[in-house]
């Protein structure tokens, strides 16, 4: 790619500019600035503040691959061979007398410290050699090409899935879900059959379950039980536990009148035929309070603001199990908790993309194995008679990249090979 | 009890910092040697301390929703690992940054290891015994499952050694200020740095990814920009530029110095800033 173009063209310049590792600095630098914005402002990674450097940022990455990924796989494709292991720098000589061949005692001592290592005889010279790290210039390459294989996965699901909500009330059955303000059809239904929470002793939830049924036209109904942290899958759709509230019962009485209100937590309803509303605020399934030390559990509760128009808010609160309160409200209207059911809201996700970002999760870790954990390490010894006809072992050796392992090895074998005699 | 071991355990902490201080103004192998027998014992007295209160943690979940059978127990000991909140978090924090730079003194045997160890680990265990509610809290749905231990745990070894890279870094920025020649050469400290920022990038990349796989099954987003995972992405962006800057560029010393710094603010206002300054899903403010 480069070779057509002169570094002084301008596609050349563009090039150098696009490989250049000073770009990536300083689009690293600008990402973590525009993020920091985006802690208070998210909106920002929607704009060309950040999508620019994230995008000028995948084109630098994709350049640095196509550079550099053709060298860095000739590079791991060349095994040491005897002739280049004893080209590496020598590093220390150990000399045996000539009546004590070394050979098998070396051969076993590098054996042990090295591992596995390979042995050949070039003229009168045995050469032993090993080395290890010989795909390491590929980790940088597979840590990259993984973060695209992640973007691409991101761009999929932002272009390719679809995302909202769906909220059942016990008893409900959906054919379609909200996401982003429009109704999105499911093609099959989706049934609340039950809805659950069970609650600590201190009142906190502990777990909360949807027990839904789901049926396509035509085919025979599937049960599934979605949770917190156990989503369920259903034709194209995934379905997550997001939240629930209540749905209370009241009813409503002015003088002989009487109807039934069902109010969901946080909606304002107006009483019909009146100009009264209210909203409920808060409903608990078991109001628990401390009483002489013990707790004194009063059933359900509700509180909710009522008012009339022109007026101010009132809060009432309500206990199903002690309507007689109702006679302290004010007004025309008396109102009495009749129960609650619940509704669930669940999350409904299509992402086709969240396979190719789980899969470049998993390519990063081979891709940090290598780039971070398999420095290149290459050794040899060479073996052979002096003229005099003494033995003496040339150690050669190099790491360019982990230095301190490499000078601890050095220590070592050289350590261990003059402990067995040498001179 | 847990809490009174973990008060002897800062005390610990703190004396061994300042006694490898002490080891490196008199030169003192006898000293050092009684810091590192005394940072060997107060880590095992917090280890001893993490499981008793993981221990207590089970048994006081158990005692509301007993588990049947061999692997619902084993599924609740998981759940119930003390890294739930705050408290747990600072003590964890801790504990990995004792763990830390005694692993990296057994490899360098440089005392100041053992000053930014003891020091940080002591800093951060008084903070969590002085200013936290350390009650044991029953767990919210959505932190039941398997990811809590593993994003956790890959998540503050990371930001341990991230520590000591910051440790190591205000090291070789002071003395090049002061011009002392004291204390360990500045190509280690160099050296350091680097080793530990590589080790905390790993395991801070681990901790995103398991972030991301776990908001995935609890609320059907690998990645929703909430301020925590915004803000350990800017951590990432530091330390991918650090590392960057020193592999293939080739950069030494003092600007490398000053990345590990900024990267450890980051990291404060990952772990700290954010949960306390913003709302979000991560919030320890409730």
């Amino acid at each position: 790619m480069t070779q057509t173009s002169s570094p002084t063209s301008p596609l050349g310049r563009l090039w150098k500019t696009l490989t250049s590792l000073r770009l990536t600095l300083v689009l690293l630098i600008m990402l973590a600035l525009v993020s920091l914005v985006g802690t208070v402002r998210v909106e920002v990674f929607g704009t060309l503040w950040f999508l620019a450097p994230l995008g000028l940022l995948v084109l630098n990455l994709t350049a640095c691959l196509i550079r550099g990924l053709p060298q860095a796989l000739h590079r791991s494709r060349l095994r040491l061979t005897p002739e280049a292991a004893l080209e590496l720098p020598e590093r220390a000589r150990f000399a045996w007398p000539q009546n004590r061949a070394p050979h098998a005692w070396v051969e076993g001592t590098l054996r042990r410290e090295l591992g596995p290592l390979k042995k050949t005889v070039i003229g009168e010279e045995t050469v032993y050699f090993w080395e290890r790290g010989r795909f390491r210039p590929l980790g940088p390459y597979v840590v990259h090409l993984a973060l695209l294989v992640i973007l691409t996965g991101a761009l999929m699901g932002r272009f390719l899935g679809v995302e909202g909500s769906l909220t059942l009330t016990e008893g409900e059955t959906a054919q379609d879900f909200t996401a982003e303000g429009k109704e999105i059809p499911l093609a099959f239904q989706a049934h609340l059959d039950r809805f659950q929470v069970f609650f600590y002793p201190d009142g906190t939830p502990r777990e909360f379950r949807s027990d839904l049924t789901f049926t396509k036209p035509g085919g025979a109904p599937k049960q599934a039980v979605c949770r917190v942290n156990q989503p369920v899958s259903f034709g194209d759709y995934t379905f997550y536990q997001a939240s629930y509230g209540s749905v209370p019962r009241l009813e409503v009485k002015q003088g002989e009148n009487s109807q039934i209100i069902e109010a969901p937590e946080g909606q304002t309803v107006q009483i019909p035929g009146s100009q009264a509303r209210f909203r409920v605020l808060e409903y608990q399934p078991d109001l628990v309070m401390p009483e002489h030390g013990e707790e004194m559990h009063l059933g359900p509760a509700a509180r909710l603001a009522f008012w009339e128009d022109g007026e101010h808010p009132r809060l009432v609160v309500l206990l199903q199990k002690h309507p007689e309160l109702a006679d302290q409200q004010t007004g025309p209207y008396h109102l009495f908790l009749q129960g609650a059911k619940y509704f669930s809201v669940l999350q409904v996700k299509r992402d086709p993309g969240v396979w190719w970002v789980y899969a470049g999760f998993l390519l990063l870790l081979p891709g940090f194995y290598l780039a971070f954990l398999r420095p290149a390490e290459r050794w040899a010894l060479a073996l052979a008679r002096t003229p005099k006809g003494a033995w003496q072992a040339r150690l050669l050796g190099t790491a360019p990249r982990a230095r301190e392992t490499f000078q601890d090895r050095l220590k070592r074998l050289q350590e261990l090979l003059q402990k067995g005699g040498a001179a | 009890m847990i809490s009174q071991i973990l008060g002897g355990v800062m005390l610990a902490y703190l004396a061994a910092g300042f006694l490898f201080l002490a080891a490196i103004l008199w030169s003192s192998p006898r000293l050092k040697s009684f810091a590192l027998g005394l940072l060997v014992g107060a880590l095992a007295a917090h280890t001893l301390a993490f499981f008793g209160r993981w221990l207590a943690s089970y048994l006081q979940a158990a005692a509301v929703t007993p588990p049947a059978g061999f692997l619902a127990k084993l599924q609740l000991i998981v759940y119930q690992a003390p890294l739930s909140n705050f408290y747990e978090s600072l003590v964890f924090f801790s504990w990995c940054v004792a763990a830390l730079s005694l692993l990296f003194l057994h490899r360098y045997a440089e005392s100041f290891l053992g000053v930014v160890g003891g020091l940080l680990a002591s800093l951060v265990l008084a903070y969590a015994s002085l200013g936290v509610d350390s009650r044991i809290k029953p767990l919210m749905p959505a932190l039941k499952s398997n990811w809590l231990l593993v994003h956790v745990i890959t998540c503050f070894v990371g930001y341990a050694a991230f520590g000591i890279a910051f440790g190591a870094a205000v090291l070789y920025l002071v003395r090049g200020f002061t011009k002392q020649s004291q204390g360990p050469a500045l190509p280690l400290l160099d050296r350091l740095i680097y080793r530990a920022a590589v080790i905390g990038f790993i395991f801070l990349t681990l901790g995103i990814l398991t972030g991301a796989v776990w908001a995935e099954t609890a609320w059907g987003r690998y990645w929703s920009w909430d301020p925590k995972e915004t803000a350990s992405l800017i951590t990432w962006f530091i330390y991918a530029a650090l590392l960057h800057a020193r592999l293939v560029q080739g950069w030494q010393g003092r600007p490398i110095a000053w990345l590990a710094v900024a990267g450890f603010g980051a990291v404060l206002f990952t772990y700290l800033g954010v949960s306390f300054l913003l709302p979000g899903l991560h919030s320890y403010l409730s």
